[in-house]
């Protein structure tokens, strides 16, 4: 399954049959896109362990539920229900593209943070996954005929741990990148699978339950 | 004070002289006069100055002051008047005024006081020990505070100009913290003024960051004058500054991102607005310090060494959380294993071990810097982080025309620093690299070239180079040659001695001259050399048919380091004086060639070619010289191999050669031979193909005069073994003493070793019955014979008894060990003479002893009769029984005539006074099995052993009723050596009968041990009430003859065959002691006779 899922993931961003051209239509690239999240959702929560043991404690304890201090510039996955009910295919896709955008930039600053070895090949791998899943959101977007949204200049994130940010909010940072990325993760889930009911008339109805869980 | 006492001085001095002078006469006057006195000088001092006192403050001016009197009012001027010095006098309107300062010593100071109504004097008397140095109250020029460090910095200006001269100066400064201005810190300071004003600075760093609370310094000063001999004081405390900080953010944990030794105590503070309600470092909870406000702290003691990512402090409000990461680490170790080395004279790389973890990563890892302190040149390592336990390493570019370099290892982290240093000499640590592009190229047939690339500025420099030569199933050879150093060039060097035709293995490593570490080994070549003529002649040998007409030349295909290439062909010529023979081109795999010759000497040449040419010919003589004295000899090998010996001929001038056939049959013979040189006197024969057990035939040969001569014929074993098969015997003859056998040798092929005899067993025995067994183990009754003389081939075995089977065994034997064994049965004649005396004797025996008891018989027949066949005499006649009848008609009272004496019997008799003992037929028979009840009602003192004459009582009773065969039987078959007495009185027992209550009862009631018994007597009891015979037979049977019992019952079995009626038997029976045959009254029976018999 794994390996499965792996071969997807190299593959997606690569393959041409996602453009408009492609007779089957969205429906395998949507469902594959889903695949994608469950498996970096599964994905994710190894590479969170091992990252939050690397904070240490209190980070890593299971109730730890701190305030979200300095990470106001992560994109936030928690969305209003009934906005989000509201929200169009395209703009759904978009938000999750965007999202992913940014997150994965996040990543990668703190792939260059990380002291050991072993986390550093860890984030890398995640960072690779994350990267597939963009293509593959890119994928569905094309597919779907809807323009990838162009990133402003000076708006890209960066990562500049200056002076001013000390390594505890830097810790906080971190947690809640991983925090919004996997609920980011859950949302992705929930999106792909009520597109693919709907390019499966009839859709069955999708409810949706997000709430930010702890770890 | 001093005044007053200067004045009474003055005045004691004044009386005094008048004394002196006047006498008494005067004494009043004089008395009346100093009191006057007095009081004008108490008057005048009231009303001038007094208490004077001085302070100075920087030694230069004193500052004097003086109390003015009572009535002294505003406008009062003071003069001041200093005696001793030129007569300086200062006015002042104040009562106190600044002097310079005075010499060491005493000074007398007058002030007059002037009013308006008068002038006072007051003088006083005034040292420098008198003045106390009060110096002036310190300034704080200026606090600040690094908040990073918690530092508080501290300036001042020790006002040193106003000191004439050098003094030490003790500062002291306090520190206070928060609002309650808790002192948390005296220190003390020292400097020295130096007739400058001078600018001091302090600091002090804070455990508590100052972030969390504020800190107040004030300071105050101590001049330790040593040439100012009056009292010394501290100064006043100056004016406290104080240092607080400003918070930026709502709430902030101090110190953030620190980094400390581990071990170390460290305060944590948290700056809130809002209540914390706890905080913890790691996983440990810490309790709170409450500091002003809201703002807490925690101390830290001991702290450990941190994770990776630092540790984490956190302080929790209500609804938030904020914390701190603090790295707690060590400096860095000292760099150990400091090596340096060049690998290609470019670039030195120095490598080390950090040793000890500091456990500070990323941005506050150790950074290494490297030194060389003779070019001043350095290179600094990137903070990039290596495994722990992998060494480091830091690349230095060599300096042209530089050859020593001094290092030092500088390591540095936040925490300290450590260095290493060493001294290189670096033309002698070059660990080259790994030599590339290997290759081997021909130059002959023994030497190649062998090239290879070095990347490296060696034109300096020698190189040490080891090429590792090897080939199969040969030692590997090492071989060391110095080349000299090119720069960034490929070397050469040729490598000789090796075998044509030879496949090797080469490879390469390098060094320098000055030998410091070997390269690693490059790649392996394998290289074959090429060809060379092969450098001998194929050994050979040559036979003669065995029809003499053809010549076989044979020969052995070169061994490799002789045939130095693949060899194709062979050349075989025989040449005479006549005519020369030759068969060309003979392919490789061919060693053996016919030449049919006539009988004439020929040389056989025999030439082997390979590509490159041929060999030189080896030659051989056809001839074969007779022997005459040739004799078979023998010998074992030993190992693999057999080793022939034998004595030097002079006469073999070539040398010997010894040819022998690798089977054990004559055809075909897989010949094989080997030359030794004519000085040798053996030769170790060895192959493969030998085996144990097959015998060899080799022949020694000896060469001279160009033939051959064969010297030797010698049989042998590698090993021998025991014969495979028992030899085939048969029995030639056989008589009624001995036996002729024979046997038949054992093929050599079975034999396997030198016969060394035969052993030869016999035995009694049937082909059944006897088996030899153990005929090694020296049984008495096997017979060997060992027979030695491997000739013999029969053996008569002797003196043995005639008709009687004998097994005969055979087995020969080697050196290897006994062969198995072949058995025959073989019966020897029979003897007639034995056999008629045998019968003729018993006959004679018989015959005689016949005769012999006729004789006996004819002459005692009156005895015999009597004893045989008596006259029976006629009951009619018997008087005694005329006799008995009339007792028994008679009067009861009338007694037997006689007894027999009375054998008295020990029995048991069991009494009871009042109760009749319940005795069943069971515990009769079973003495053992006691009712309980029973035992314990009786037997304590019921047993009694009493003396037992059965037939008294059974005469003394002369009730019918009972009857004296109840007793008798009683009597008969109680044991009596079961110590217990069943005879319980008849009349008892039968009231106690719970079955036969009624009715007649038999006297006899003898259930004894008997089940069939038991079964007719219950049967008789339960069914039938009417007649039972009194004398069961049965009974009687139950005790057999030889029964231990029919001793003591004797008596009564007598009966049995008894003419008498039972109840006359008491006079029938013979007594028991009684065995004569008289006594008995001539009654004689088997029954008697067997009764009698164990008496005996």
């Amino acid at each position: 399954m794994l390996a499965c899922l792996c071969t997807v993931l190299w593959h997606i961003p690569a393959v041409p049959a996602l453009n408009r051209t492609g007779d089957p239509g969205p429906g395998p690239s949507i469902q594959k896109t889903y695949d994608l999240t469950r498996y970096l959702e599964h994905q994710l929560r190894s590479l969170a362990g091992t990252y939050l043991n690397y904070l240490g404690p209190p980070f890593n304890e299971p109730d730890f539920n701190p305030p979200r201090l300095g990470a106001e510039t992560l994109p936030r996955a928690t969305v209003n229900l009934e906005v989000w009910r509201s929200l169009n295919d395209k703009l759904r896709l978009t938000q999750n593209y965007e999202a992913y955008s940014h997150l994965l930039c996040y990543l990668r600053g703190l792939n260059r943070q990380a002291a050991t070895a072993e986390l550093r090949r860890s984030l890398a791998h995640f960072c690779t996954s994350l990267q597939g899943l963009l293509g593959s959101i890119a994928g569905v977007m094309a597919a779907l005929g809807y323009p990838l949204p162009q990133p402003l200049p000076g708006t890209e994130p960066t990562w500049a741990p200056g002076p001013a940010h000390s390594d505890f909010l830097q810790k906080m940072d971190d947690f809640w990148l991983l925090k919004e990325l996997q609920t980011w993760l859950w949302r992705s889930a929930k999106d792909f699978n009520r597109l693919k009911k709907k390019m499966q008339p009839p859709a069955a109805a999708v409810t949706l339950h997000l709430e930010a869980h702890g770890f | 004070m001093m005044d007053i006492y200067l004045c009474l001085r003055r005045s004691f001095r004044m009386v005094g002289d008048i004394r002196m002078k006047t006498i008494s006469n005067f004494r009043w006057l004089l008395a009346t006069f100093v009191l006057l006195y007095l009081m004008n000088q108490v008057n005048s001092q009231k009303k001038g100055a007094h208490d004077l006192k001085c302070i100075t403050n920087n030694l230069q001016l004193w500052d004097c002051s003086w109390k003015a009197s009572s009535g002294t009012g505003h406008g009062t001027i003071y003069e001041v008047c200093i005696e001793n010095r030129s007569h300086s006098c200062y006015r002042s309107e104040k009562t106190n005024i600044k002097i310079p300062a005075l010499s060491p010593g005493n000074h007398e100071i007058i002030i007059n006081s002037l009013h308006d109504f008068g002038s006072f004097k007051s003088k006083f008397i005034l040292n420098e020990k008198d003045i106390s140095l009060i110096p002036d109250t310190p300034e704080v020029l200026s606090l600040s505070a690094d908040f990073s460090t918690s530092t508080l910095y501290l300036k001042w200006n020790d006002k040193g100009s106003v000191f004439p001269r050098h003094s030490n100066v003790i500062w002291e400064i306090k520190i206070l913290r928060k609002e309650s201005m808790e002192l948390v810190k005296l220190k003390t300071h020292n400097t020295t003024l130096n007739g400058k004003d001078t600018v001091h600075h302090w600091s002090w760093a804070s455990d508590l960051p100052l972030e969390c609370a504020t800190h107040y310094v004030g300071i105050r000063c101590y001049i330790d004058s040593l040439h100012f001999s009056g009292r010394k004081e501290w100064s006043d405390w100056s004016p406290v500054k104080n240092i607080s900080w400003t918070p930026d953010s709502q709430t902030e944990v101090f110190p953030q991102d620190k980094v400390i030794l581990v071990g170390s105590d460290i305060t944590f503070c948290c700056v809130s607005k809002e209540k914390v309600v706890s905080a913890q470092i790691g996983q440990t909870d810490c309790p709170l310090i409450h500091l002003d406000g809201e703002n807490v702290a925690i101390r830290i003691h001991n702290i450990s060494v941190s994770a990776s990512s630092g540790t984490n402090v956190v302080f929790s409000t209500q609804d938030s959380i904020l914390g701190t990461v603090i790295f707690v680490g060590y400096p860095p170790d000292i760099p150990q294993k400091l090596n340096c080395e060049t690998r290609d004279l470019k670039e030195i790389i120095c490598s080390w071990n950090p040793g000890r973890p500091t456990a500070l990563m990323g941005p506050r890892g150790t950074s290494y810097t490297l030194f060389e302190s003779f070019s001043g040149k350095y290179v600094r390592s990137k903070r990039v982080e290596v495994p722990t336990n992998e060494s480091y390493q830091l690349f230095f570019q060599m300096l042209p025309s530089q050859e020593i370099y001094n290092f030092t290892l500088n390591a540095r982290n936040l925490l300290g620093q450590s260095e290493s240093t060493i001294l290189v000499n670096i033309t002698e640590k070059v660990y080259l690299h790994t030599p590339t592009s290997f290759k081997v190229k021909d130059i002959n047939a023994t030497a190649v070239i062998l090239s290879w690339r070095l990347s490296g500025s060696f034109a300096k420099i020698n190189l040490l180079c080891q090429i590792e030569i090897s080939k199969t199933n040969s030692v590997q050879e090492l071989r060391n040659v110095t080349i000299k150093g090119v720069e960034n060039s490929g070397y050469l060097t040729a490598v000789g001695k090796l075998n044509p035709y030879t496949m090797y293995t080469f490879r390469i490593r390098c060094s320098t001259e000055t030998f410091w570490k070997w390269s690693k080994w490059s790649n392996e070549k394998q290289h074959l050399t090429t060809e060379a003529i092969p450098s001998k002649g194929p050994d050979t040998w040559r036979e003669w048919s065995s029809d003499g007409k053809n010549l076989i030349i044979y020969w052995k295909p070169l061994p490799m380091n002789e045939a130095n290439g693949k060899i194709l062909s062979y050349n075989v010529s025989c040449s005479s004086d006549e005519e020369t023979q030759s068969l060309s081109e003979i392919p490789d795999p061919q060693h053996k060639a016919e030449i049919e010759v006539d009988r004439n000497d020929y040389i056989i040449s025999v030439v082997a070619k390979n590509s490159v040419g041929s060999s030189p010919p080896s030659k051989i003589a056809s001839m074969e010289i007779p022997n005459d004295d040739l004799k078979t000899e023998h010998a074992v090998g030993k190992g693999k191999g057999i080793l022939l010996r034998w004595y030097h001929n002079p006469n073999v001038s070539c040398d010997y050669v010894i040819k022998w056939c690798n089977s054990s049959q004559s055809k075909p013979c897989l010949m094989d031979w080997k030359k030794v040189p004519s000085n040798s006197t053996e030769a170790l024969i060895e192959s493969d193909q030998f085996r144990p057990g097959v015998r060899y035939h080799f022949f020694l040969y000896g060469c001279r005069n160009q033939g051959y001569q064969l010297l030797r014929y010698i049989i042998g074993y590698i090993e021998e073994l025991a014969p495979l098969v028992a030899p085939n015997f048969t029995v030639e003859d056989t008589s009624a003493d001995s036996i002729l056998v024979k046997w038949e040798d054992i093929p050599v092929e079975e034999l396997r070793g030198f016969l060394r005899g035969y052993l030869f067993y016999f035995e009694k025995g049937e082909r059944d019955t006897s088996k030899m067994r153990g005929l090694e183990s020296g049984r008495s009754d096997v017979k060997v014979k060992n027979i030695t003389d491997t000739s013999q081939k029969t053996l008569r075995i002797a003196d043995l008894q005639g008709k009687t089977s004998y097994h005969l065994v055979l087995r020969a034997y080697t050196d290897g060990g006994m062969g198995p064994e072949k058995s025959m049965f073989v019966v020897t004649k029979e003897n007639s003479v034995g056999l008629i005396i045998a019968i003729l004797i018993p006959v004679a025996v018989a015959v005689i002893v016949g005769v012999v008891t006729s004789i006996l018989c004819y002459r005692k027949r009156e005895w015999i009769k009597e004893t045989f066949y008596p006259d029976i005499p006629n009951p009619e006649n018997c008087k005694a029984l005329q006799f008995q009848k009339s007792v028994c008609e008679g009067s009861s009272a009338l007694k037997t005539l006689e007894m027999n004496p009375c054998t008295p019997n020990n029995v048991e008799v069991l009494e009871t006074r009042s109760t009749v003992p319940k005795i069943e037929d069971t515990e009769i028979i079973s003495p053992v099995a006691e009712r309980p009840e029973d035992s314990s009602d009786a037997e304590p003192e019921n047993h009694v052993v009493v003396s037992y004459c059965p037939p008294i009582i059974e005469e003394e009773i002369p009730n019918p009723v009972a009857d004296e065969a109840v007793g008798t039987s009683q009597v008969i078959y109680i044991d009596i050596q079961s110590m217990y007495q069943p005879q319980a009185k008849p009349e008892e027992e039968q009231e106690n009968d719970p079955v036969g209550g009624a009715g007649y009862k038999p006297q006899l009631h003898l259930p004894i041990s008997s089940t069939v018994e038991d079964i007719a007597a219950g049967g008789d009891v339960d069914e039938t009430a009417g007649y039972r015979p009194q004398a069961n037979v049965n009974t009687w049977n139950l005790v057999s003859p030889d029964s231990p019992r029919s001793t003591d019952s004797n008596s009564e079995v007598v009966s049995f065959g008894s003419p008498c009626s039972i109840n006359s038997r008491q006079f029938l029976i013979p007594p028991k002691d009684e065995d004569s045959p008289k006594s008995n009254g001539g009654g004689w029976s088997f029954t008697n006779f067997f009764q009698n018999k164990p008496n005996d």
